[in-house]
């Protein structure tokens, strides 16, 4: 979506593909904060 | 449908309707209440019993404009041309039992449930025409206020007025006819959307009708936008201004009738020639009401488990892409049920639907994709969190352990993240294959 409105975001946001929003757990939110993300997005 | 009818092979059920249906693409099985007629299915539809009948109802294919009786064909060409009794109006007097040369009369009959198994199911419920409220523009107030479609019927040579055109309150022949368009669309206190075009093209084909038959009655149509889009129908439009039929375009708010006279007056505005007000008289008023979804598709919604769009017709796959499926594999759409069209493409959106269908139908393999949940029997609890969270009713909680249908299953993974003992996994998308990208990418800053 973002590539196709050719819209600007910060190269260190790092995409990961998921099959739907409602698969995503907190455990893997935690994860990812744990290991150092800034943040998480779950968009869909 | 009298074709339809008499295919070997295809079984028309109507006076029905659909009470249940359960299963998945392939094996749906469908629950249809087949409503008591009081007729069984020896009439030949003779018509003896109208005769003799002395109870009466209003006919409601001619929009309640004339009366019929209590036993009644619902109209001309229904197929099966069979006859049925509206006990609400029926005073058994049993005066048709007598008449009835086959003996169909059966005042003990009730409705009847039959059980269907089918492949897949398309949905092509229709439209209704949208009903104004009590009063507004003087519907249902004054008598010469009336709807497309009691004009429709009006007009029809098998109507109730064989095809004369005579307003309402007086019997006579109107000397002016106004049409109003978008009653009850575009409008943001009722429906949004447009129509599709279809009442524009109506009331065009309904005013050169009138021209046509009387040249001398004097036609306008008060419209907001003429939306004449599509093969043949701007120059359609357009030749209905060269024989007379004067456009306005302008909103009419509000109608008020001469006691005496019974006409109609309106203070309107054209908004493309003059600014001024004018005062405008005439005999009959038609309103070109909007294109709704069928009553009763909020059953059909529940019981299909489909999705609805904000105007309420039935969701589609994708509106550009995709106008033909539904989310569940097997159900499709077809006409109105989809949204407001016109014939034309009804048609087209039916044998579309079809085709869709055939495709699906035509291999004796069902192919999914392998994403789909599956279940550690041996960890779970049985709690039934996945059951409530499935919105495709795709897991069930057995006595040995919560149960995966691979057909049903879209693979969304909303059970397994509501599994409080971890015992669901998704094919493909597992725990450690995203806990490995997430170290992954972490690791690079």
């Amino acid at each position: 979506m973002a590539g196709t409105i050719r819209a600007q975001y910060p190269s260190t946001i790092r995409p990961i593909r998921i099959n739907c929003t409602g698969r995503v757990t907190p455990s893997l939110i935690m994860r990812a904060i744990g290991k150092g993300a800034d943040g998480v997005i779950v968009a869909g | 449908m009298l074709e339809a009818a008499r295919t070997p092979g295809l079984n028309v059920y109507t006076y029905s309707e659909v009470e249940d249906v359960s299963g998945f693409v392939g094996n749906f099985d469908v629950k249809i209440r087949k409503r008591a007629r009081y007729v069984n299915n020896d009439c030949n539809g003779c018509g003896a019993c109208f005769d003799v009948c002395p109870a009466y109802g209003y006919d409601e294919f001619n929009e309640g404009m004339n009366p019929r009786k209590a036993i009644y064909v619902s109209f001309t060409q229904a197929v099966p041309s069979m006859a049925q009794i509206d006990m609400t109006r029926c005073i058994k007097c049993e005066l048709c039992k007598g008449v009835c040369e086959v003996n169909a009369i059966d005042f003990d009959q009730e409705d009847e449930i039959v059980d269907v198994k089918v492949g897949s199911i398309i949905v092509a419920t229709g439209w209704d025409e949208y009903i104004p409220k009590t009063g507004y523009l003087g519907y249902n107030v004054y008598p010469n206020v009336i709807t497309q479609m009691k004009l429709e019927r009006i007009l029809a040579p098998n109507g109730p007025t064989v095809g004369h055109l005579v307003r309402p309150s007086d019997g006579k022949k109107p000397e002016r006819v106004l049409f109003i368009q978008c009653v009850g669309s575009r409008d943001l206190n009722m429906n949004t959307y447009c129509s599709g075009g279809v009442c524009c093209m109506v009331s065009i084909k309904n005013s050169k009708l009138i021209k046509q038959h009387y040249p001398e009655i004097e036609i306008s149509v008060a419209y907001m936008d003429i939306r004449a889009a599509g093969k043949d129908y701007e120059e359609y439009y357009t030749a209905s201004r060269k024989e007379g039929i004067r456009y306005i375009r302008t909103n009419v708010s509000k109608i008020q009738e001469d006691p005496e006279t019974q006409n109609l007056k309106i203070i309107i505005q054209n908004t493309l020639s003059s600014t001024r007000l004018k005062e405008l008289e005439y005999d009959m008023v038609v309103l070109s009401c909007a294109m709704v979804p069928a009553k009763g598709v909020e059953k059909i919604v529940r019981i299909l488990k489909l999705e609805t769009s904000q105007d309420g017709f039935f969701k589609e796959f994708h509106s550009r892409l995709n106008p033909i499926d539904t989310k569940i594999p097997g159900i499709v759409l077809a006409g109105a049920s989809q949204g407001p069209k016109s014939v034309a493409e009804s048609i087209a959106q039916g044998r579309a639907a079809a085709s869709s269908l055939a495709r699906l139908m035509g291999k004796d393999k069902y192919r999914i994709l392998l994403i789909r949940a599956t279940v550690d029997k041996d960890r779970c609890a049985k709690c039934g969190l996945c059951e409530l969270n499935c919105s495709y009713n795709a897991i069930k909680t057995l006595a040995d352990g919560a149960e995966v249908n691979e057909i049903l299953c879209r693979g969304c993974g909303s059970c397994l993240a509501n599994c409080p003992s971890e015992a669901i996994t998704l094919r493909y998308y597992r725990e450690p294959q995203y806990e490995k990208q997430i170290d992954a990418i972490l690791e690079e800053i």
